[in-house]
């Protein structure tokens, strides 16, 4: 492995030991692999741990707010439908303070990679549940454990037609890079789930606890079987991992619909001004 | 006699009448306005057209004022020469505008008397044609014949706007014979016609005008959240997707509108969202990541009364403060507020200049009366609108916020040069890259305020009028009506000063306020915001005109509160 995607001279914030890491390489490894074009390529990302993972990328990204780095991501692509586009961010950013533009990003198949760190934790504030904790987690806030049902992301996407949802554990990085590799190669709006343990502020869901509670999906699963994946995204202990769901069929994105002309940088367009003249002067 | 002479003798003389028109929501009232706005203009007369609404799509009351005059009008006047009430419920809600010498035109059905009242059978004669929905065409028709305009005029201008415009013709041909034929009545002079003067104008409302300024300055990516009056941009923009390539999505909250508005400039687009007060509040985090990531943004935000939903049809200039502080930690942005047609299509060019070139955002202050006010505006050169670049293709080393002198640092794209553009909400040093070295923190705080202080040389100095000593101070949609109520005082002491660069406000450019002797500010506010701004920068005000009952101002009421005003001076 060369280390095109290393950027230099970075102070990583994460601590030792923790997922992030594990799934840092995976991303620089898959887009190598893939031998995606790093000028071509944009990460956002909101704010938290996981957040701060294009930082340490070589490629262009945009460090939005803590929930928005979906709605940045889809600007983008309505600006230039041509550049890659990845958001990424933690399990609180995309789905507690970003839930809404999850919901709407997914309706809108905006042919993005949307990579979330599932740690079931707040990481970067020190503790407190996330929407995917489990129920009973005690943090400093729920004092008597959670009480909320977790968020199923898995379910929501599936039950807004998502093209791709799949669930991967960064403690199984060789089949988390398999699922992140479909993920880059589909043709429309992809989501990718990762259980990342958080090792300071989650002591329940550890890597033993991921290992012991999931199993990869295999060739009984049939990804294509929207209804086969709606019900293995309701499934617990163990949950599974890999692709749920893929509609193989080429489903037309967002900004192939809402670009007029080809995918051109919106860079490049300027309007007529005779036509504007005239335009003006109907009136 | 009931009919007057058209005066053509005293050509320099201004004569104007007012026409206001009342009914329900789903009357027609808006479609009425549309027609005769345009066979008024199409007969030869100036005209201006404002509307007051209530928040609902059937029922209630609404009204659209229509001004015709023979010399260019710019304002709204609060009494009328003629009414016109589509339903009963009409006549009580207009009640208060009305004179000694209005006409109103009532249904016959309706029975008091005590205004010089002209019963019409408009019920009647809308159901001959199968629907009561006619009486606004029938109507349209009837004033045509008062006025013995000519009927074609007004049937082509029917032909305009109707789908069935052969049924609509009919209502309106009976609606002109039965006017013409009104025995006495008194009418108001009508002005003098000026065709030739008058076909060199266009007609159109501060939405549109505003568009085609947003269109002038490049704009070709929109995303916002409808709320009224901002609605009206997005509806125009939407227009011109089939015209242009603009990419346009309706987005799911003002969060993600503003949010998509910065991925679309990261990305290579100039890009603008719509929204109003509420709507705005919810962008003020977007905003400041605009501010800290230096990522430009146009904002074009109409006010409605406040707070809260307050009135969410009417008018008020009272979100300054809120554009102005919104967005948490100090950062450069400029505030816009048009006052007419030409400075609507002039300043929204300029938010797309000033947004790219300094990196910053830049708020279009626009309310319900600038938005649905329909005027005239001559001709426009569109080729003298350049729309420019001011990015640049990436080095290898490329620095998203390499230090200046002047704060800007170049901006470059993603895919275009060989270099790798992060932009950072974070503190962050000169790559890009998160950090919290307090010299750092201390270099990027000293350069986002050297591109406020470079920003100043662009601001754009007020437009002051007269030589009276005494400034009737004005900013944004209050240009027209404060230049009509000084006009109607004809008093030499009074001046008018204009403002529609509101931020930021050059010191140094004040400095001609000081020749004033007295200073009084009219704003359509409760809180005087913008005399607050004058008062940070040494301008000291008098009097305060102000008013936030969901109205903007009318050029005759405001004649009497400056009268007033002119009292407390001493
Ligand atoms: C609007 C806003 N609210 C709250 C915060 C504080 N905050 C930063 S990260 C975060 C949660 C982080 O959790 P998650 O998204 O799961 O990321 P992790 O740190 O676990 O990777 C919060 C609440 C913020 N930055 N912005
Ligand atoms: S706090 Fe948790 S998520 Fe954050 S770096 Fe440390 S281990 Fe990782
Ligand atoms: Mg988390």
């Amino acid at each position: 492995m060369s280390h095109l995607f290393d950027r230099e001279n970075v102070d990583v914030a994460w601590c030792p030991g923790c997922g992030n890491f594990g799934i840092l390489k995976l991303i620089k490894e898959v887009l190598e692999e893939l031998k995606v074009e790093k000028n071509n390529t944009v990460i956002v990302s909101g704010i938290g741990q996981a957040a701060k993972t294009p930082y340490y990328v070589d490629t262009n990204m945009f460090g939005v707010l803590h929930g928005r780095a979906l709605p940045a991501a889809t600007g983008i692509k309505m600006a230039n439908p041509e550049l890659m586009v990845i958001a990424e961010g933690g399990d609180g950013d995309m789905y507690g303070e970003g839930g809404n533009h999850f919901i709407h990003t997914i309706r809108r198949n905006v042919n993005i990679v949307h990579i979330v760190h599932n740690n079931m934790v707040y990481g970067l504030t020190k503790g407190q549940a996330s929407p995917t904790s489990q129920k009973g987690f005690e943090t400093k806030v729920q004092v008597n454990g959670v009480i909320n049902e977790p968020f199923n992301p898995l379910a929501v996407a599936l039950s807004l037609r998502a093209g791709f949802v799949s669930r991967v554990n960064i403690g199984n990085a060789e089949h988390a890079k398999g699922v992140l590799k479909a993920a880059f190669m589909h043709h429309g709006y992809a989501l990718v789930d990762i259980f990342q343990p958080c090792v300071i502020f989650n002591k329940t869901n550890t890597y033993q606890w991921f290992k012991d509670n999931t199993y990869a999906l295999d060739e009984n699963h049939d990804s294509n079987d929207f209804n086969a994946a709606l019900q293995k995204a309701f499934e617990v202990m163990p949950m599974p991992l890999g692709v749920l769901y893929q509609n193989k069929n080429s489903v037309v994105t967002f900004e192939e619909q809402i670009r007029k002309s080809d995918a051109k940088s919106l860079y490049f367009i300027t309007h007529d001004v005779s036509r504007l003249q005239n335009l003006f002067d109907s009136y | 006699m009931k009919r007057f002479e058209k005066d053509f003798s005293e050509s320099t003389h201004q004569v104007s009448i007012s026409i206001l028109i009342g009914g329900a929501a789903g009357l027609g009232v808006g479609t009425l306005e549309k027609i005769l706005s345009d066979a008024f203009k199409s007969s030869g007369y100036y005209v201006f057209c404002t509307k007051e609404f209530m928040s609902r799509v059937r029922g209630g009351s609404n009204t659209t004022l229509i001004r015709i005059a023979n010399f260019a009008l710019q304002a709204p006047c609060w009494e009328v020469d003629i009414a016109v009430a589509l339903d009963a419920l009409a006549v009580e809600h207009m009640k208060d505008r009305y004179t000694k010498s209005t006409l109103l035109f009532v249904d016959e059905s309706f029975s008091e008397k005590d205004f010089s009242t002209i019963s019409v059978a408009m019920k009647e004669s809308a159901k001959k044609f199968g629907s009561a929905r006619y009486v606004n065409t029938y109507m349209a028709g009837v004033l045509f014949g008062v006025f013995q305009l000519e009927k074609i005029t007004l049937l082509r201008s029917i032909e305009k706007y109707f789908q069935d415009e052969e049924i609509n013709k009919e209502v309106a041909e009976l609606g002109y014979e039965t006017g013409q034929k009104i025995e006495n009545i008194t009418l108001p002079k009508l002005p003098n016609i000026d065709i030739k003067e008058v076909q060199k104008l266009h007609l159109m409302d501060g939405t549109t005008a505003c568009g085609f300024g947003f269109l002038a300055g490049g704009c070709n990516m929109i995303t916002a959240y409808p709320m009224s009056p901002s609605t009206g941009v997005l509806n125009f923009m939407a227009s011109m997707t089939k015209e242009f390539d603009i990419s346009l999505e309706q987005s799911e909250d003002e969060i993600a509108s503003l949010m998509m508005t910065l991925g679309g400039w990261y990305g290579g687009a100039r890009a603008m969202t719509s929204t109003s007060g509420g709507g705005f509040a919810l962008m003020g985090e977007a905003l400041s990541l605009s501010g800290m990531t230096e990522t430009p943004a146009v904002i074009y935000l109409a006010q409605r009364p406040g707070p809260a939903t307050g009135l969410p049809t009417r008018s008020e200039q009272g979100d300054l403060n809120l554009a102005l502080y919104s967005g948490h930690g100090p950062f450069p942005r400029v505030l816009l507020a048009p006052g007419s047609l030409e400075e609507c299509i002039n300043y929204g060019y300029l938010a797309f200049e000033l947004a790219d070139k300094y990196q910053i955002p830049v708020i279009v202050l626009s309310d319900q009366y600038l938005a649905d006010t329909i005027m005239m505006i001559g001709d426009i050169d569109f080729s003298s609108y350049e729309q420019r670049r001011y990015t640049l293709k990436s080095a290898e080393d490329y620095e998203r916020y390499a230090d200046t002198a002047n704060g800007i640092s170049p901006r470059a794209i993603p895919g275009f040069g060989k270099g790798l553009i992060c932009a950072v909400g974070d503190e962050h040093d000169e790559r890009g890259q998160i950090t919290e070295e307090y010299k750092m923190r201390e270099q990027m705080v000293s350069k986002r305020r050297r591109k406020s202080d470079a920003l100043l040389k662009e601001v754009i100095a007020p437009i002051c009028k007269g030589d009276g000593e005494i400034a009737i101070i004005g900013w944004g949609s209050s240009r027209g009506v404060i230049a009509e109520a000084l006009e109607r005082l004809d008093d030499k002491r009074l001046s008018h000063v204009h403002f529609a660069w509101i931020h930021p406000l050059s010191f140094e450019q004040l400095r001609v306020l000081d020749k004033y002797k007295y200073k009084i500010v009219v704003e359509n506010n409760a809180d005087a915001a913008f005399a607050d701004q004058l008062k940070l920068h040494d301008v000291d005000v008098n009097v305060k005109i102000l008013q936030s009952n969901g109205f903007s101002f009318f050029a005759d009421q405001l004649e009497g509160m400056i009268e007033e005003s002119l009292k407390e001076l001493s």
